[in-house]
């Protein structure tokens, strides 16, 4: 293969963009049908309590409305991912402050509204279990008392209130211990954030006379939407039909069922479509957000600074029912490793029932917390042994050929020169250029998630080429990637590429949004689709030309030969007339990671497969009376393997960067009595323009042996080191060390204040 | 309710409305007049995503009644830039990668509008400032400040050609 690329590797604007720009672009809110509903959903007033009765009836008499529905009225299901424990209504008691208890429809969103309201809902109140302590404590109420009964994938460890216990044993951490020369104990704690997505949940279903629904939402993963939808109505998956018109963000708060169940349920008993949109109280209060975490590390290293053995906990408190917290509790435990070679750990992640709303799955599920525990901890212990915490990080990161924490072998391991690129960037050598500056790193590791794509890709008899496929645009560009890599090896241009995507009715079948798979999986089904469409050119090229095939290359939209030439548009119009047209399927599944099962345990994701690797160094000043903390600069090496086109990668970094310093400083859920005190955009604070400073991107490129052209999943890891690289350059500039995120202003000067008493 | 008939000027058509008093600019624009160009989000004027231009001048139109509209010229991003070809802005956000999932982008093209008509040189900062009522999330807002500088750049360079005068600019659109 030549290593010169016209399509893939150059920066060309997406291929969405000008839609985007014009407001021409639709996505799932502003999707609407004639006759159209609105539904509404009643939530609970209560954390935990008993429902007593719920009276619909003046609800049902109130002008325009046209269904209401409690769990009486739907099919009593327990639906979810690893763990099916969540139903469409809550049936006898409530867990949350939010849980959905009734919905209505009615001719307006105002009516609907009215309606709701007027659902009257009596709670007897039951104790509830408002933190992960309380959920813990020995004799803790349980959240949900039929644990016992739930259907859970088998390998799941659940005991009452936890809802999985993952875990990775490798080698002895008592040997471990009795290596080392010191041994460090620290104890951290993370904040519930949201997503922060602009637009937010929707969904339109509409039912046809045959009994088959279509849902237009602003889904993650649609496959997964219609399966959940089908188990749902007890109806069968070929039932249901999902198409995500647009979507505007989702960074993993858009995987499971939102509000497409209620659309749906609602379109069937009002016989009309109906739409639901959620709104921010409801995004705040009600949705898949980041778990909070407790996390205690222990990690024993030699005087000269290796790290013999590491032993660590981190608990998710998952809220009421279990989301994604079994999964993210298992990943967590390769972040807990942290991209370091030890010999020794024992690690363990828990997902937790509270009386809370039900978390999901976040950008880098797991990710930011455990990696600001790890890399705070790596840069508290560097200070204790007197050693640069740079060299700390060298003399104990995984290189190539090294072996991962359930025993993957690592390859394409960029970890190094992320680390020495960024600390060369943002002058390492001088780490406190002045009074109330200083500087800090942090690195780490992520996953390209797996799965399957499947595309279809079509020659249009002007020469233009369809991409017929399964993904979602979530924002990325990842489509636009994929394109570039089909326009590449298609010898087209990349405004020849056409999309169509995300209808589980006519697209091939895709794993979904997320885990930073998109370019990754649907650029190798391109490729696998393009070997098979490329036979198929040929051949009938070859034909028209009178040439063989092996003398014909596809070259500027054309098949070319010696001396002779043939469009490709011409190409397809005569397969039009012959052979139904040019088309091919492709399919990718990333090969299974092999890794040391009898080092896991309870585990759902046990390796991170073509794993990215990345460091992120901050130049801060902290203001010694408010707190206030001012960024100079901020740099990002990122191990992208190969950077399909540069400037969204540097988007991705930025954006990731962005949303880190929002969890980082500002972003909390803050919950009191099992009540969120902040559901709304101005007390819930979310980055500004004038919040984010400018971020510098390093592109590293180690090419994955798997990946298109080298890439790895790129969209996840910018999310995962802000808060541990702010901590540790606020602990360098003023030596507060903040062990809670978020790491605010204020803590930071009470922090101050005590030092002064002190 | 009794409801009102209304005449609202929206990228220089006139518009009948026939609507209760109390709806929202918002909500007249996206579900009478199917200009869903215009975003809905927070709904309390948090999150800007509703920006359209009222005399000029970026508003959220989620907290604007629709009945105190008339007699104003209301410009969505559908009046901006024409079959001729993008405004500038819009052209520069593409040129700059300022756009991902895009549900905020007509918000931040009209917010970027109405400050570059009164300030055609702006640093940075300034930039940064103008836009902070409207929250992106995809793309930690850098490539948008480059966008707007651009944009901004290549107006003055326009307006140069054409022989404007910079202070008539300034002027002419308070």
């Amino acid at each position: 293969m030549t290593t010169e690329t016209r399509v893939v590797g150059k920066s060309l604007p997406r291929l969405d963009a000008s839609g985007k720009v014009t407001g021409t672009a639709v996505y799932a809110a502003d999707f609407a049908l004639p006759g159209m509903l609105w539904g509404k959903i009643v939530r609970s007033s209560e954390p935990h309590a008993r429902i007593a009765r719920i009276d619909t009836e003046r609800a049902r008499r109130m002008p325009g409305v046209r269904a209401v529905l409690t769990a009486a009225d739907v099919p009593d299901v327990r639906y979810g991912g690893a763990l099916k424990d969540e139903t469409v209504f809550a049936r006898d008691k409530v867990r949350y402050v939010g849980q959905p208890v009734a919905a209505v429809a009615a001719v307006t969103a105002e009516a609907a509204e009215a309606a709701a309201a007027a659902v009257e809902v009596s709670y007897e109140p039951l104790p509830p279990v408002l933190d992960l302590a309380a959920a813990l404590a020995p004799g803790a109420p349980l959240v949900h008392e039929d644990w016992r009964t739930y259907t859970a994938i088998p390998i799941l460890h659940r005991d009452g209130n936890v809802c999985n216990r993952a875990r990775i044993v490798t080698g002895d951490v008592e040997r471990g211990w009795a290596e080392a020369d010191r041994v460090f104990a620290h104890r951290f704690t993370t904040a519930m954030v949201h997503q922060g997505y602009t637009e937010p949940r929707a969904a339109v279903a509409a039912w046809d006379s045959a009994g088959q629904v279509t849902v237009w939402s602003n889904t993650q993963l649609p496959f997964e939407i219609q399966n959940t939808l089908a188990e749902i109505l007890q109806v069968l998956p070929g039932c249901v039909r999902v198409i995500v018109p647009g979507i505007g963000g989702g960074f993993g708060g858009k995987l499971r069922v939102g509000v497409e169940h209620f659309a749906v349920l609602l379109a069937r008993k009002a016989g009309r479509p109906v739409k639901v949109l959620t709104t921010s109280e409801e995004e705040l209060t009600a949705a898949y957000p980041r778990q909070g975490t407790l996390i205690e590390l222990k990690t024993g290293v030699t005087r000269d600074g290796r790290i013999t053995a590491k032993e660590g906990r981190i608990w998710f408190d998952t809220g009421a029912f279990a989301g994604s917290g079994p999964g993210v509790a298992s990943v967590a435990t390769l972040v807990l490793a942290g991209p370091y070679r030890i010999p020794n750990l024992f690690l363990e992640g828990y997902a937790v029932y509270t009386n809370k709303t039900n978390c999901g799955s976040y950008r880098a599920p797991s990710g930011p917390q455990a990696n600001f525990a790890v890399e705070s901890q790596m840069d508290m212990i560097a200070d204790a042994l007197g050693l640069d915490p740079l060299e700390f990080r060298l003399r104990n990161i995984v290189r190539e050929g090294d072996e991962g924490p359930t025993g993957q072998t690592l390859t394409a391991v960029g970890l190094e020169e992320c680390l020495l690129r960024a600390a060369k960037a943002i002058g390492w050598e001088n780490r406190k250029p002045g009074p109330w500056r200083g500087k800090g790193l942090a690195c780490g590791w992520w996953t390209t998630t797996g799965g399957s794509s499947g595309v279809y890709v079509k020659i249009n008899p002007d020469g233009t080429v369809g991409l017929n496929t399964g993904a979602v645009e979530i924002g990325t560009a990842a489509l636009t990637g994929a394109a570039q890599i089909l326009a590449e090896e298609l010898g087209v241009n990349l405004a020849d590429i056409h999309v169509v995507s995300a209808d589980t009715f006519a697209t091939p079948f895709d794993f979904g949004a997320q885990g930073s798979r998109t370019a990754f999986a649907v650029g190798n089904a391109c490729r696998a689709a393009v070997a098979e469409l490329k036979r198929k050119i040929l051949a009938q090229a070859a034909a028209h030309l009178r040439v063989e095939p092996e003398a014909l290359a596809l070259r500027d939209r054309h098949v070319v030969a010696d001396g002779t030439r043939v469009s490709l548009g011409e190409v397809a119009r005569l397969s039009q007339l012959s052979g139904g047209g040019l088309i091919a399927h492709g399919t990718f599944i990333a090969p299974p990671t092999p890794y040391d099962a009898k080092r896991v345990e309870a585990h759902v994701y046990p390796a991170f497969h073509s794993p990215s690797f990345h460091a992120h160094a901050v130049d801060l000043s902290v203001d010694p009376e408010t707190g206030d903390i001012t960024i100079h600069r901020y740099v990002v090496a990122q191990d992208v393997g190969f950077a399909v086109n540069p400037t969204y990668i540097e988007g991705q970094i930025e954006g990731g960067v962005a949303q880190g310093l929002g969890q980082a400083l500002s972003e909390e859920i803050v919950y009191a009595g099992g009540r969120v005190l902040n559901a709304n955009l101005t007390d819930y604070k979310m980055p500004t323009t004038v919040d984010v400073p400018r971020v510098e991107s390093i592109l590293v490129q180690h090419p994955s042996q798997v990946g298109p052209y080298g890439a790895k999943g790129v969209g996840e890891p910018p999310n995962i080191e802000p808060p541990a690289a702010l901590a540790n350059a606020v602990a360098a500039a003023s030596e507060v060390r903040v062990m809670t995120l978020p790491l605010t202003a204020e803590k930071i000067a009470l922090a101050l204040r005590g030092r002064e008493r002190a | 309710m009794t409801k009102v008939a209304l005449t609202l000027t929206v990228n220089g058509e006139l518009h009948e409305v026939l609507t209760e008093p109390h709806r929202s600019l918002l909500d007249v624009l996206r579900t009478d007049l199917g200009l869903t160009g215009t975003k809905e989000n927070c709904l309390e004027a948090e999150c800007g995503v509703c920006t359209v231009l009222v005399d000029g001048a970026a508003v959220n139109s989620c907290i604007l009644l629709a009945a105190e509209c008339p007699g104003r010229a209301i410009t969505t991003i559908e009046g901006l830039g024409g079959p001729d070809g993008l405004h500038p802005l819009q052209q520069a956000f593409i040129d700059h990668g300022a756009v991902q999932c895009g549900y905020c982008i007509p918000g931040m093209i009209l917010s970027a509008k109405a400050f570059l008509d009164e300030h055609p040189a702006p640093t940075e900062a300034e930039v940064r400032e103008a836009l902070a009522g409207n929250l992106c999330r995809c793309t930690g807002y850098q490539k948008i400040a480059d966008a707007v500088l651009a944009a901004a750049r290549r107006l003055m360079a326009d307006r140069g050609a054409s022989g404007e005068a910079l202070h008539g600019a300034r002027s002419s659109s308070g």
